[in-house]
């Protein structure tokens, strides 16, 4: 309400701001050449005091003189008559329009950009209403100027980060989880969700740094599910897929037969076995590599890869098979038949297409190219 | 409720843009004093609408109000309240309005100053005045508009650009403005004198103060920008020829030749034609800047955001008011009456050479500013013209101009004796020449070029002094004479002997700090040492610092003068704002007299160590302090208030003392 008072108060006056100058002015103006003429009178004026100065010679301020009424003369001589003011009906017509213009346009200008129900929010303000009425936001604002004030309340922190982490500043909760732990001390919780919150920032990479937290909250309770089961998931992350499914594994055999868990990591374990990971063993072959010597472990791969190999010759049409292919020689260090690998695909593929193009980019990568040949 | 008031506000001011451009205009034509008297108080009260706007968009930076979204998108709860403060106009929408505040200023300046003018010629000049703010106003609300809300309101702002939270930015854009604005009262002028189809001795009396006060503020504006530049981006560059550089240059190019134009005008009533196209010209170029600048054809700091819509607009309102402008000057100019004559070699003679070298820089800068945006845009390809560009031309076509510009002063108004003149020179000749000799014999004959540079600057500065010796007779009559004289000299002489004194001491800068610059790079790890110019520097050690808003890692450095003494400390910083995770740089440098020692913190390598980067910036002060020099040669000029007359030098007899001729 008070706003459009305002409003209204600011239109008055603006509306005032034309009319009192058109009532006030009486109905005469003086001709432009009496201005000339004022303007001429005070330069001669002004030669005077300069002569007297001393700062001008007579000779010259003679010349100045001569000049300066060289152009009143020429003024007189245009002789342009008294500006003769007339306060005509077109005049008034146009006085009216202008009043009436100002609220018209401001008001109608204002109808479509304006706001004029949302009040102002000062952030002071709303950090100090009652608390009832603060949004997650606001209250977490709150929070934190509470905390840049007392930095060394690790209660605070303790409490803030992990809604930090709900609302995903998972910068801010890592930092806060850090101060907790500083100082309130480590505790399985704290440790969790400092592991969380640094692989959610992460962009979901449970890395090195989380890791370490994760192994923390490990120490302090050996059996915690939930650290187990991200670290198993870091393995399986960094392609450890055998130890990520031995860890997942031992962690089953050591779950109560009713805990939420279980569904979980046999989800993974079962996600892991299905991954056509190159050059792609099954989870139950690396099972079985692990039981088995060095030897009979090699033996088993290259037979994987020479299936693969003749799988290729009867169907070359495969782009995929090809890049497995050049990809497992890389692995087994196998350069000359990795070269060779690529160099039938290219012909199968027949060059020039995408298929080939895209396998020839992929062996680049690995550092396999067709020495000899014209690339 | 303010932030609403304020864009309440904002549109009144637009609807009285309106009605002072439209109804003083009608009175002028129809004679009607009525409608005419409108246009001071609709000046001076939008000027106060425009206020409260400003006033409570302050509030909302100030109060850290989110739900502006203006706000939310350029400030941050935690900045320091300073900085809240310079936000508001460390925006594309915040600093339109300032543009439009400055703007009504000088329209109420007008409305209040212009008591004495021709009733017709301050309806005109006020409608200009109007018509122009309306534009900018409309430009406002239908594209950026800084009272949009945002409901509900966030809880935290974005932060301002942090190479923008720094006092020289603080200062650096009303400066601007106060500049190119202000040269939107001498067009007005200049386009009322046109629809009039008149222009006359109250004209020109009014015309050269205004554009005197524009001048001043760009040229602070310019000089604040670039010693911003210089300090802030890291790399000790004060002027690259950067388009957004060449866009406030433009103006003042041809804003200094409007200058010395009105002063003919003044005077003598004479160089009218030259005098109306300057003034169209130069605030066309203001306008062009602000194009460039905000439309987002050009990406720099400036840019604060790309949005096509604005640029449109403004393209849209530059070609209304330069093609509109210049066809009524094509339609008007011939109309206008011849002022008073002069011979070529006069006082005014030399003007006009100086407007003819200003204009044809002007034009060199202009090309080269808008060359690769128009091959770009036809093409498609993207070239830039660099320094060499400007070097190759701009620099060719200056030097000659400061060669003359001490022979300007001392010669005669409307005929004058060059001879004479060069005469009177010799001393400042020696002078300089003793420069170029003295430069050569300590920089070892290698450096000729800056050798005869330093010559130019000492020619400038000692002309200058020249110049007011032989005004107040010294050496030609007794020492108390002389005494009495200069102290009786006009303000004006004062002013012109400034600011080409400070032009010398900017060209002395520039040419110290391109030929002389000394600079070196190293891996250094705390503890080693560097040695640069005669200074040995010493590698403290890297130090964790926090600000309110950001973090930063503090290089200490000691440096030693050349006897091993310890001089001082240097920190410079590589500084890391949180809300936008935004690094910058902070230079450390230390003043040796008009010379600093600039140095600057690279990225730390593998092994531990840091890349520096020192420079010795030998007289790099000067290259400012000279604009602050021309800023005070502008402000006596402009205080003095007297109306002027240029006294001819006589035909027939020689003048006894034509020294005395040539005072003003």
């Amino acid at each position: 309400m008070l706003f459009w008072i305002v409003a209204a108060l600011l239109t008055l006056l603006a509306c005032l701001a034309i009319l009192v100058p058109m009532v006030r002015v009486k109905a005469h103006a003086s001709a432009d050449s009496d201005h000339d003429l004022a303007v001429y009178q005070d330069q001669l004026a002004e030669l005077e005091r300069d002569v007297g100065r001393g700062v001008i010679g007579e000779t010259e301020a003679e010349q100045a003189r001569a000049e300066i009424g060289r152009r009143i003369l020429r003024i007189a001589g245009e002789g342009r008559g008294t500006g003769s003011s007339k306060s005509s009906r077109t005049g008034r017509t146009i006085a009216t329009l202008a009043i009436l213009a100002v609220p018209l346009a401001s008001w109608g200008i204002y109808a479509v950009t304006g706001s004029p129900e949302l009040p102002g929010q000062p952030l002071q303000e709303r950090l100090t209403a009652n608390p009832a009425e603060n949004s997650i936001e606001e209250l977490v604002a709150r929070a934190e100027g509470h905390l840049t004030a007392n930095p060394e309340d690790g209660r605070g922190w303790d409490v803030l980060a992990p809604i930090y982490y709900r609302m995903g500043r998972y910068n801010d909760s890592v930092v806060a989880y850090r101060n907790a732990i500083r100082l309130q001390g480590s505790s399985v919780t704290r440790e969790l969700g400092l592991g969380e919150a640094i692989a959610a920032n992460a962009g979901g990479t449970i890395t090195v740094e989380a890791q370490a937290a994760l192994e923390r909250a490990l120490v302090l309770e050996p059996q915690n599910p939930q650290a187990q089961f991200l670290l198993a998931t870091a393995l399986a992350q960094e392609g450890k897929s055998a130890e990520a499914s031995q860890a997942w594994r031992s962690m089953l055999a050591g779950l109560p037969t009713n805990s939420p868990w279980r569904g979980a990591v046999e989800q993974s374990i079962a996600r892991l076995g299905e991954q056509p990971a190159i050059p792609g063993p099954s989870a139950e072959d690396v099972e079985a590599a692990d039981l088995m010597s060095d030897k009979d472990r090699a033996q088993m791969i290259e037979d994987m890869v020479a299936g693969l190999d003749q799988r290729l010759r009867d169907n070359p049409q495969d782009a995929e098979g090809w890049q497995r292919l050049v990809q497992s020689y890389v692995v087994l260090g196998r350069l000359d038949d990795a070269r060779d690998a690529l160099q039938r695909g290219l012909d199968a593929l027949g060059r020039p297409s995408q298929p080939a193009a895209s396998l020839e980019t992929f062996a680049a990568e690995r550092g396999v190219t067709l020495n000899g040949q014209a690339e | 409720m303010i932030v609403e008031t304020g864009h309440f506000a904002l549109v009144l001011a637009f609807a009285l843009a309106l009605v002072q451009f439209a109804v003083p205009l009608v009175g002028a034509r129809t004679g009607d004093a009525r409608l005419m008297a409108v246009g001071g108080p609709a000046a001076v009260a939008g000027f106060a609408l425009v206020v409260l706007s400003f006033f409570a968009l302050t509030a909302a930076y100030v109060q850290s109000d989110f739900s502006v979204a203006n706000v939310w998108e350029n400030s941050h709860s935690l900045k320091p309240m300073l900085y809240k403060v310079t936000g508001v106009w460390g925006n594309h929408e915040g600093s339109m309005l300032l543009w439009v505040l400055i703007l009504t200023f000088f329209g109420a300046l007008v409305a209040w100053f212009s008591g004495n003018l021709p009733a017709t010629l301050r309806a005109n000049v006020l409608s200009i005045q109007g018509l122009i703010g309306a534009a900018f106003l409309l430009f406002i609300f239908a594209t950026s508009n800084p009272f949009a809300r945002i409901n509900p309101a966030p809880i935290e702002g974005r932060d301002l650009n942090p190479i923008l939270q720094d006092i020289g930015l603080a200062v650096h854009p009303p400066l601007l403005y106060l500049g190119y604005v202000g040269f939107s009262v001498c067009f007005s002028f200049a386009v009322a004198a046109l629809i009039e189809g008149r222009i006359d001795a109250a004209w020109a009396r009014w015309v050269r103060p205004w554009t005197l006060a524009a001048w001043i503020f760009l040229t602070g504006g310019i000089a604040m920008g670039s010693y911003w530049a210089y300090y802030e981006l890291g790399w000790g560059g004060w002027w690259f020829w950067d388009p957004v550089e060449n866009a406030s240059f433009l103006p003042w190019l041809s804003g200094t030749a409007l200058l010395h134009s009105a002063i003919v005008m003044e005077k003598r009533s004479a160089l009218k034609i030259w005098t109306l196209l300057l003034a169209i010209l130069t605030f066309s170029l203001s306008l062009l800047g602000t194009f460039l600048v905000r439309s987002g054809v050009l990406t720099s700091v400036h840019a604060f955001a790309t949005d096509p819509s604005r640029g449109l607009f403004i393209l849209a309102i530059l070609v209304f008011f330069i093609g509109g402008s210049l066809s009524l000057f094509a339609l008007r100019a011939s109309s206008l009456t011849q002022g008073g004559l002069f011979q070529p070699i006069s006082r005014e003679g030399a003007l006009v050479l100086n407007n003819l070298f200003l204009t044809t820089a002007t034009a060199t800068v202009l090309i080269g500013t808008l060359y690769p945006l128009l091959v770009e845009a036809v093409t498609g390809d993207k070239i830039s013209v660099g320094a060499p560009f400007f070097n190759m031309t701009f620099v060719p076509l200056v030097v000659p101009l400061l060669l003359a510009v001490p022979f300007g002063p001392l010669l005669a108004w409307k005929r004058g004796d060059l001879a004479g003149v060069a005469q009177r020179l010799f001393g400042t000749a020696g002078g300089a020449l003793l420069a170029v000799m003295i430069a050569l014999f300590f920089i070892d004959g290698t450096g000729v070029l800056a050798a005869l540079g330093i010559g130019l600057a000492v020619w400038l500065m000692l002309g200058a002094v020249t110049d007011l010796a032989l005004k107040a007779g010294i050496g030609n009559v007794g020492a108390r004479v002389a005494v009495r004289r200069f102290v009786g000299l006009p303000r004006s002489v004062f002013g012109t002997a400034l600011a080409h004194f400070g032009l010398g001491i900017t060209t002395l800068g520039i040419v110290a700090v391109i030929s002389l610059e000394i600079e070196e790079i190293a891996v250094m790890r705390p503890g080693d040492t560097l040695t640069a110019a005669g200074y040995t520097l010493r590698f403290e050690e890297i130090s964790p610092y926090r600000g309110p808003n950001y973090t930063e890692d503090q290089g200490r450095f000691v440096y030693f003068d050349a006897a091993g003494r310890r001089v001082g400390e240097i920190v410079s910083s590589k500084r890391l704002y949180t809300a936008r995770q935004m690094p910058t740089t902070e230079a450390g440098i230390a003043t040796r007299g008009f010379s600093q020692l600039y140095v600057s913190l690279g990225d730390p390598t593998a092994d531990g160590g840091v890349v520096v980067r020192v420079w010795w910036k030998p007289l790099v002060l000067l290259i400012w302090l000279g604009g602050v020099v021309m800023m005070a040669g502008g402000t006596v000029s402009l205080l003095d208030r007297r109306l002027r007359i240029g006294a001819p030098a006589a035909r027939r007899e020689r003048v006894a003392r034509p020294a005395e001729a040539a005072a003003e």
